[in-house]
């Protein structure tokens, strides 16, 4: 048992007076009827750990008991041990996937970080005139990924219709026309591209607030020591601005690790499943095979892949912490 | 998860009940049917309508019955939507259905009762003829009552295009390829739409196998009894390269850029294209969405005769509505299954384009091109829908190796492609 907590002196005092020291009666301190640390701190975690409980850890346990067994559609279930991990690394169709998954997450990261992050140390030469321009592309962030795809889909038609080609037939060069989304050598580049578009947002915020939370007097400094925009870009926004490009590239990463809803929309995996990820594969094998011990296998891998890019960083950005 | 599996394990042993207790209120059955009557619906738009007017008209009839639907919001295949619904513990009465290898899903679990004592009792069989009866079974028990079929062999064509073009509707495989040179000199470079974004394009490679191996070589395939790597198979794949090598239907990066909606916008609204082989849902969508006049503005044909012996063939799909073996109110969900092959339920089936295979239905209702759809198959020997009878592992993979095909219809790819659809097919059955 956590001993009683003392009190200071002033609130003995007060406590002593039962009045506060603007004259407001206080209640009485009644000794022994505090809760110590511990049971306070249960009380107040029991409601967050049954609902983590409920939300998390049940459906994740439950998923890791299902991909021990070989459950197709309505039938009985049978337990096949980790024999759905060895066929799935076996399944070229899911080895490709971790392939695109690969691409698909470092390319989308990489595109919408570098330009929210440029677009930040732009903005911060004019922060007053920009901000109609951040919250247009902010707001970006916000519609759903569903919503983007459908968008991204009337852009890239193959026909007259789609706006992309429309514009290249403007440009006189209809030749370059093409179907973007049925060429299996760009319809991964064409989600990327929109999956990118809908993720600059986010990176542009957290950039920009890293940018703004450097001290006015070093850049005021620099500008007196002679230095150009570029430099200051260079030298004072970019190195001191990291700590906010990093849990851009962190939250873009799990994002893009488990992108489903764009692809869904835009190619279904396809063409020839050239576009299809492990968020894809999953839901193909567990939602329309209905194999749902070989879909719970390649969740957890999903997961084990989630779990090994945000466990360090979780703990670099915690280990401060007192 | 596994309890509710657990109560699925037990649904065999539900069904015979059911079963039984269906034997045991058969009396009853011929009274008055009331109570709650609850449908697993997951069809959307006109036909989804469609369902609404037959359920008031059914409650008309039977004002003790109040119907309710488990609607699901359905996106692509709704198996996945059924399964997760009956897994979650929905208990319903009836379940509306299109294919057969989910029907047997459905029947090997126990979560449908056969109804072949009913069917006895009800005389259905004054109705609908042994044919479609064999639709609905599975292992040679009945399941279900097939209340629409649709035509998949039949073209769909602007009737102004090939006017234009001064050709009638071609009627042989070599008018076919001729038909298409023309088109191609008249302007239109991809004479054919092929919707091959996702399950489309396996719509020509299924009536083509039909009219080269015959309905029971498609169904020996179906039951892998012949291998993937049958010459009948290749045989119909070579004479599909015949049609793409022909120019019919543009680049692969083209086919594979959208779905057969895609593909009927670029025919009756762009008019880029002039042919489809598709479903009889497309007379739906050009009436509704493209306010065209049916057998006016557009028409079908169906599929060209090859020459190989199997001319009288067409491949079809059913719709049908099974019983369930947990039903709460077996008395209704039956005397709605007896409704459904009525008059008056096919005449509103009619008037919404709908054919029904029912002897009480008046095919003069129907629209002019569903008469000549319901006319062909009539008079052909039928096939279900080959991609409706795979397994769902195989199908996917089947689709995935058709789209490799189009990227390259050699004869060495059809070796390589027939080899990798018996692969997964080895591992399936």
């Amino acid at each position: 048992m956590a001993a009683p907590v003392a009190l200071p002196a002033t609130d003995r005092a007060m406590a002593k007076s039962s009045r506060t020291p603007v004259g407001q009666r206080k209640l009485p301190h009644q000794p022994g009827r505090r809760l110590g640390d511990v049971p306070a701190a249960a009380i107040l975690l029991i409601p967050v750990l049954i609902l983590f409980g409920i939300s998390v850890a049940f459906p994740l346990v439950e998923t890791i008991r299902i991909s021990f067994f070989d459950i197709r559609g309505l039938a009985a279930p049978k337990f096949v041990g980790i024999e759905n991990y060895f066929r799935l690394f076996a399944d070229p169709a899911f080895r490709n996937t971790l392939w695109t998954t690969l691409v698909f997450t470092l390319s989308t990261t990489a595109i919408s970080v570098s330009i929210g992050w440029t677009l930040a140390m732009l903005c911060n030469f004019a922060p007053r005139e920009t901000t109609v321009f951040r919250v247009m592309i902010f707001a970006a962030f916000g519609v759903s990924e569903a919503v983007v795809g459908y968008m991204w889909v009337s852009i890239f038609r193959p026909d007259v219709a789609g706006l992309l080609n429309s514009f290249i037939a403007l440009f006189g060069m209809p030749g370059f026309a093409h179907p973007w989304l049925g060429d299996p050598q760009t319809a991964l580049l064409a989600i990327v591209i929109s999956a990118s578009w809908g993720g600059v947002g986010l990176p542009l915020m957290l950039c920009f607030a890293a940018v703004q939370s450097i001290p006015r007097t070093v850049l005021e400094a620099a500008y007196m020591d002679g230095a150009k925009p570029l430099s200051v870009m260079r030298h004072i926004l970019m190195p001191l601005s990291m700590q906010g490009v990093r849990v851009a590239i962190f939250i873009n990463l799990l994002g893009a690790l488990r992108a489903f809803d764009i692809i869904f929309v835009m190619t279904g995996g396809g063409p020839v499943r050239s576009t299809e990820t492990v968020g894809y594969f999953m839901y193909r094998e567990s939602m329309t095979q209905f194999k749902l011990g070989y879909g719970a296998a390649a969740t957890v891998v999903l997961l084990i892949a989630v779990l090994v890019i945000s466990i360090p960083a979780i703990i670099q950005r915690t280990a401060g912490a007192k | 998860m596994m309890k509710t599996f657990g109560v699925l394990g037990r649904r065999a042993l539900l069904s015979a009940v059911a079963v039984a207790s269906l034997a045991a209120t058969m009396p009853a059955m011929a009274q008055d049917a009331s109570g709650e009557l609850v449908i697993l619906q997951w069809l959307g738009g006109s036909e989804g309508e469609m369902w609404t007017e037959l359920g008031n008209d059914f409650v008309a009839k039977n004002p003790n019955v109040t119907i309710r639907e488990v609607a699901l919001t359905v996106q692509g295949d709704a198996r996945g939507p059924m399964r997760t619904a009956l897994l979650g513990g929905e208990r319903v009465d009836l379940i509306i259905n299109t294919w057969p290898a989910f029907r047997a899903e459905l029947a090997s679990a126990g979560v449908i009762a056969p109804i072949d004592d009913v069917w006895t009792e009800r005389g259905w069989d004054d109705a609908l003829d042994a044919s479609w009866k064999a639709l609905s079974q599975t292992d040679g028990v009945t399941y279900g009552v097939t209340y629409t079929y649709g035509n998949r062999s039949g073209i769909w064509y602007k009737t102004s295009h090939l006017a234009d073009a001064g050709l009638e509707p071609p009627q042989t495989w070599e008018e076919f390829l001729a038909a298409i040179e023309t088109l191609k000199q008249a302007g239109y470079s991809t004479p054919v739409a092929m919707p091959a974004k996702y399950w489309a394009h396996g719509e020509w490679f299924e009536t083509m196998l039909l009219r080269i191996g015959g309905v029971e070589a498609a169904a020996r395939l179906a039951a892998h009894e012949i291998p993937w790597t049958d010459e009948i198979v290749k045989t119909t794949l070579r004479k599909y390269a015949e049609l793409l090598n022909a120019g019919c239907c543009g680049t692969p990066e083209q086919m594979f850029a959208g779905d057969w909606d895609y593909a009927a916008d670029q025919i009756f609204t762009a008019d880029a294209a002039n042919f489809l082989l598709m479903g009889m849902w497309v007379n739906g969508r050009a009436i509704n969405d493209y306010g065209l006049e049916e057998g006016v503005d557009y028409s079908m044909f169906q599929f060209p005769s090859m020459g190989m012996g199997h001319d009288d063939t067409s491949s079809v799909d059913a719709k049908e509505v099974l019983l369930t073996a947990n039903s709460a109110n077996p008395d209704a969900a039956v005397a709605f299954l007896d409704y459904l092959v009525s008059t008056d339920a096919t005449n509103i089936l009619a008037e919404y384009g709908y054919a029904s295979p029912s002897k009480n239905a008046d095919t003069s209702l129907l629209g002019p091109v569903q008469q000549v759809a319901t006319a062909a198959v009539a008079q052909s020997q039928v096939q279900f829908v080959l991609g409706d009878l795979l397994p769902g592992d195989l199908v996917d993979e089947y689709r995935v190796q058709l789209q490799r095909f189009l990227q390259d219809p050699s004869d060495a790819n059809i070796d390589a492609v027939t080899a990798a659809i018996e692969a997964k097919a080895m591992e399936v059955y």
